[in-house]
């Protein structure tokens, strides 16, 4: 693998948590890359099989909510990440770079002003272009009032995880059942919402690779990442 | 309490906690100079936490660098007062916009002390990252543990060093 590359797994259509896992095992990789030696740098694609309602260090549901979300079908995640409460469900691209900040010499703050660049460029490739990002704490990617591309990421020991989650053609209506990222009186959307054409996630992917590769300046390596 | 006169000091420089540990050097204008008086003490991990000790207890925080990189913090998750760590363990996470940061612990030791300041003002963490913005304190079961830690010299040349 070429220094300064980052291997990209597609893992298509897989059940939030599965993804999580492989993601676990990317950051562990990452961590034990010796200084000196090439960093083992990924970045984990996702389409989320079922829905599931995931929150960071704060947001959790309470009991009586955390019930009614059940009911109505979705898993509750708690992932380490900033961010409040979200939706991810079938329709929306899930990325997790596992970037190494310190190799990159980027500071937290800026990567995420990063991955706010990736879902701008992303948007107007496809031709979004009325996408914007929003000071805090509206950090993410907007159209209008609404929200199309939600961020939210951990960092420990210099490596980044979890990333962003963009709707492509996700049922929006599973938002109606939280507050996402506790922003009350704000909406969300999708990319097929705003195109008034159906925007699978697989036609997102390229375009996706594309502005990745741009923001953060590297080649991209395309591995399999074995079953669950 | 006798306030040692202070020779030498540097522009804007207010201890608000006036102490009677020797006068460090003073460097010139260099980031780090206005708090240096209380900097001396400090021992700096690779991670960016600081850990001072004063009668047994470690006081820790993480360093300007780190409130720089962070951005504004808006939540700080920190251990239960009693809470067992070792070196290197997971002792909590600050929060700055949508980003969650990990805090490692820089000594094995016991919590005694958490900061309850940074639940209704977490922004000390960014505006008073070695005085008000104070994280957890913790008791030092190992001392020797101090001296794998970098002292404020080797901390800033660590620094340069990732920053080039």
């Amino acid at each position: 693998m070429p220094p300064g590359a980052v291997r990209v797994l597609r893992l298509g259509l897989r059940p939030y948590p599965q993804a999580l896992r492989v993601q676990e095992r990317c950051v562990a990789a990452a961590r034990a890359a010796r200084a000196g030696a090439a960093p083992a740098e990924s970045l984990v694609l996702s389409e989320p099989a079922g829905p599931v309602y995931a929150w960071g260090l704060r947001g959790a549901p309470g009991a009586a909510a955390a019930a009614g979300l059940r009911a109505r079908g979705a898993a509750l995640v708690a992932a380490r990440r900033g961010g409040h409460v979200t939706f991810h469900g079938p329709g929306q691209l899930v990325a997790f770079p596992v970037l190494d900040l310190r190799r990159r010499r980027l500071p937290l703050r800026r990567y995420v002003g990063a991955l706010e660049e990736l879902g701008l460029r992303l948007c107007r490739r496809l031709g979004l272009a009325a996408a914007r990002a929003l000071p805090p704490p509206f950090t993410g990617v907007w159209v209008g009032e609404s929200k199309i591309c939600a961020i939210g990421v951990h960092c420990g020991s210099h490596i980044t995880s979890h990333g962003l989650a963009l709707n492509c053609c996700t049922d929006l209506s599973w938002f109606e059942h939280i507050v996402p990222c506790g922003l009350e009186g704000k909406g969300v959307t999708s990319l097929s919402q705003e195109l008034g054409r159906h925007v699978p996630v697989e036609h997102v992917l390229e375009p996706f690779l594309d502005s990745f590769r741009e923001v953060f300046d590297c080649t991209l390596v395309f591995s399999e990442e074995p079953g669950d | 309490m006798a306030l040692r006169a202070l020779r030498r000091v540097g522009p804007g420089l207010a201890p608000r906690c006036p102490r009677l540990s020797p006068p460090p050097r003073m460097p010139a204008a260099r980031r780090l100079a206005t708090s240096s008086l209380v900097l001396s003490a400090r021992k700096f991990t690779d991670k960016h936490e600081w850990i001072s000790v004063e009668n047994g207890i470690g006081t820790v925080g993480i360093s300007n660098f780190a409130q720089e990189a962070l951005g504004d913090v808006v939540y700080c998750s920190l251990p239960e007062i009693g809470t067992k760590l070792s070196k290197h363990d997971e002792f909590g996470a600050l929060e700055s916009v949508k980003a969650a940061s990990e805090l490692y612990s820089p000594l094995s030791g016991k919590v005694t002390a958490i900061n309850d300041a940074l639940a209704d003002n977490p922004g000390l963490v960014n505006k008073s990252c070695y005085q008000d913005g104070w994280l957890i304190k913790m008791t030092v079961e190992n001392p020797a543990e101090l001296d794998e830690l970098m002292n404020e010299d080797a901390y800033e040349k660590y620094i340069k060093s990732i920053e080039d």
